[in-house]
């Protein structure tokens, strides 16, 4: 479980450092332990190879680790002089000073000398299972008889690359002088986003335009309906509802005679109810709201009566209706003696 | 459809239909009992001592076969004379006086639940297969009755004759894999589908039957559209609506539902709480069982809850406004003729109305030192009251501005808890007072397993899911329109 805590920075740089001795060879999950018994056997084991190390190729690199500097010194300076007696105090010396990354490599080398010829992969391959999706019982046996694959391998953190003297920030004294090709370039690019925006603003302005039509083929709110001895007590006119969406009718509200002229929008979706003289009834055909002939409300969900529009005897002796003005019997607006005419 | 056809006229186009129906229906049995045959899934249900044979042994497909030959007969009688073929007329003016929107909830509720509760009964093939045989049937029989023709074979009400049948199927398919599956399980045995070899190859496995099912359906679309136009109405008109006035099918359960609803509750709140509720339920399931195998009896809280929702409250109610509302939004029978001026009585009263109108003055008759005459709808208040020696056109304009402002929450909320008192103690106590109720009580476990948030989320769309029938019933047994009605301010409930 000690893997699974959170690292410490000085985990991850041991981590960084080990890996960076093992190389390119890292052999699943027991190489990720961090163990003092590999590295405790190994000093003596340092210093064998440190030794012979003038004669043949010091520090031997074909273990995939990386030479220290101390090695690289050491290497140099044996080619260089070629004496043993050189030679071996320097890279003793190596081995002494930096312990870990030289105990690392006999370890590595190991990991290195494994087989990696064609035959032996496509062996190694062929042996596992067959390709392809595989059941759940396929599955089960698999991981039965290989369960260390289950385990995850721990991943190693390589260490940060420094950064290379191109990469790093300008410094303040190093400003680009101001008018270079590149600085032009880049000030033609504000002149074609500039001009891109313009053109989009242009068009969204002529689209708006297009909420607001030249002509509106809208019937005026104000119209006549003719003269007041037209509408007998007790009916409703329809024949203006096709036209204007009003009904003008003659009937009896709060025990009052009264001339009204009422909207045909239903107050629970403004679907148009029809007029049922049978009934004697508003009933609106979408969801079965009713209303009285006065427009009160009566059946159905529509939750308030219809509304009334504005209605006057004008200069001419006409019945003038104004769509424009509306008003609601909920408010208390139906006492406003301009929506309706007495008779 | 059939308008300015005569009776003989409508036979002939009946005829031509039906003859293909009840043969296709013969088919159908012929190719189930072929298949019981060849698959060797016969069983001998009983053995019959005839006279000159001996005992004959009448297997399931010797009987489906018999009843595909009876269909073939139908589909011969069908080309003669289908008037024959139809329901008895007292049978259908039954059913016609009997349907009502109570009936038809109620019926479809009460089936369901015997469906639900007797599933091991209904899942067996021999079960099923007479019900699917007796749908078509009934279909088969009432389509010689002009009204039911009429609505039925509407080329817009097509698809949700198909619903009907297609959703019967499916729901069987998935209980009878429920079904074995909870009888495999209870006799300690793993689910039907850990058995099998469940992964299979995308290509061919997957793909194949994907492309096979794309061009069948585009074939099957394609034929659709050329044997049933598409209905063209007349151009739209800001006056005129037809009659009824109906939405796409698949929004009709929402119509039915503002039938009963403040359009803004039953157009707007509602639904985003469907989808909502639909959004949240990985969140509020806390049942790992039933994961990747059908079930019903490790899962039956969220199975109920949902076929509820699902095939009660969404496709019953689809059914309803497709087949049964017509003219006005009235409920007609299904063979009924869709008449524009029947007459329903639907008188409709607020609860406040109800409460100070009827209630009080009743109650304070029993009460001698209350006046009976005292009680009536409590108005509104506004910032006049306050002060009411103060006539408000002398006020000085800084209050004036302040009434403005103010008058409007003032009226709002002396309606909500002076007029609208008795609904909105109601629907507070439903919505506040039932969640911690219902965590004492049936919901005990839940509550302890779902914590405090989770509950409360899960309680108030259930409540919330449930609102919708009770307000139905309220409708239906009080004629009651609304519980809080402020009609001034758009605020219905």
């Amino acid at each position: 479980m000690a893997d699974k805590k959170k690292m410490s920075v000085a985990d991850i740089l041991a981590a960084a450092r080990k890996s960076d001795g093992e190389g390119a060879a890292s052999d699943g999950p027991t190489a990720s332990k961090p163990t003092t018994a590999e590295s405790a056997p190994a000093t003596p084991e340092a210093a064998a190879p440190a030794k012979p190390a003038g004669k043949v190729k010091p520090a031997k690199s074909a273990s995939g680790g990386r030479l220290s500097v101390a090695e690289m010194m050491a290497k140099a300076r044996a080619e260089k002089g070629g004496g043993e007696e050189k030679a071996a105090p320097a890279a003793k010396k190596s081995a002494d000073k930096k312990p870990k990354p030289a105990a690392k490599k006999p370890a590595a080398a190991k990991a290195a000398t494994e087989p990696r010829d064609t035959a032996s992969i496509l062996a190694a391959a062929r042996k596992s299972s067959k390709a392809g999706p595989m059941s759940k019982a396929e599955a089960a046996a698999k991981e039965k008889a290989n369960p260390k694959a289950k385990a995850k391998p721990k991943i190693l953190v390589p260490p940060m690359p420094e950064k290379p003297a191109y990469a790093k920030p300008a410094s303040g004294t190093k400003k680009k002088a101001k008018g270079t090709a590149d600085e032009e370039r880049r000030d033609f690019l504000w002149v074609g986003f500039g001009s891109l925006a313009a053109v989009t603003g242009l068009w969204s302005l002529a689209s708006l335009k297009f909420l607001f039509p030249n002509v509106r083929r809208e019937p005026p709110s104000k119209f006549k309906v003719g003269f007041p001895g037209a509408y007998p007590a007790g009916q409703v006119q329809t024949k203006f509802k096709a036209q204007y969406g009003v009904w003008i009718a003659n009937a009896e509200y709060n025990g009052q005679s009264q001339i009204y002229a009422l909207k045909s929008v239903c107050t629970h979706l403004g679907c148009t109810p029809s007029w049922l003289d049978a009934e004697q009834k508003y009933k609106c055909p979408c969801h079965g709201s009713g209303f009285y002939k006065d427009g009160i409300n009566f059946e159905g969900p529509a939750p308030r009566p219809l509304e009334r529009c504005a209605i006057r005897i004008a200069d001419d002796g006409q019945i003038e209706v104004d769509k424009s003005r509306v008003f609601q019997e909920e408010m208390g607006q139906w006492e406003d003696p301009s929506c309706y005419i007495s008779v | 459809m059939t308008h300015g056809l005569t009776d003989a006229q409508f036979f002939d186009k009946v005829s031509s239909f039906l003859v293909v129906f009840y043969l296709a229906l013969a088919l159908m049995n012929g190719i189930a009992a072929l298949y019981l045959w060849r698959s060797g899934k016969m069983k001998t249900w009983l053995k019959l001592p005839l006279p000159l044979l001996g005992k004959v042994s009448i297997s399931n497909a010797l009987v489906w076969l018999t009843v595909g030959m009876g269909f073939a007969v139908l589909g011969a009688a069908a080309g003669g004379r289908p008037d024959w073929l139809s329901l008895p007329e007292s049978f259908r003016d039954m059913i016609n006086e009997s349907t009502g929107p109570v009936i038809y909830s109620a019926g479809t509720t009460v089936i369901l639940i015997i469906l639900f509760f007797f599933r091991s009964f209904f899942v067996r093939p021999a079960v099923a297969w007479t019900i699917w045989n007796l749908m078509w049937l009934f279909l088969g029989l009432s389509m010689t009755d002009r009204d039911f023709f009429e609505i039925v074979a509407k080329p817009d009400n097509v698809p949700i004759v198909m619903l009907v049948f297609l959703l019967a199927f499916f729901t069987w398919l998935g209980t009878s894999q429920a079904v074995a599956n909870d009888k495999r399980m209870a006799n300690g045995e793993p689910p039907l589908e850990k058995l099998g070899n469940e992964k299979v190859l995308v290509w061919p496995d997957l793909v194949y039957p994907e492309l096979i099912c794309m061009i069948a359906l585009t074939a099957f679309l394609i034929f659709w559209a050329i044997a049933l136009p598409a209905p063209l109405e007349e151009a739209a008109s800001s006056v005129k609506t037809p009659n009824p006035s109906k939405a796409p099918w698949y929004f009709l359960g929402l119509q039915e539902m503002l039938v009963y609803y403040d359009p803004w509750m039953a157009g707007v709140v509602l639904p985003s709480l469907v989808v909502a509720g639909l959004m949240a339920i990985p969140y509020l399931d806390f049942n790992k069982a039933g994961n990747g195998y059908y079930t019903i009896k490790e899962r039956m809280f969220s199975y109920s809850i949902f076929q509820f929702g699902f095939l009660e409250m969404w496709i019953t109610l689809i059914v309803l406004g497709t087949l049964l509302r017509g003219p006005n939004w009235n409920f007609f029978g299904p063979y009924e003729h869709w008449d524009a001026h029947k007459v329903q009585a639907l008188n409709n009263v607020n609860l406040s109305e109800m409460f100070w109108e009827q209630f009080m003055p009743w109650i304070s008759s029993f009460i001698p030192w209350i006046s009976s005459s005292s009680w009536a709808l409590p108005g509104t208040l506004s910032l006049a009251d306050i002060s009411p020696s103060l006539d408000p056109s002398n006020w000085p304009s800084p209050i004036a501005w302040l009434g403005g402002i103010v008058d409007p929450f003032l009226q709002f909320f002396s309606l909500l808890f002076g007029r609208e008192l008795p609904g909105t103690l109601l629907v507070l106590g439903y919505f506040i007072a039932l969640p911690p109720l219902m965590a004492l009580t049936v919901f005990r476990n839940f509550y302890k397993r779902m914590g405090f948030i989770r509950f409360m989320v899960m309680a108030n769309l259930l409540l919330f899911m449930g609102s919708l029938p009770i307000k139905m019933l309220l409708r239906w047994i009080f004629d009651l329109k609304y519980l809080i009605s402020i009609p001034e301010y758009f605020f219905n409930f």
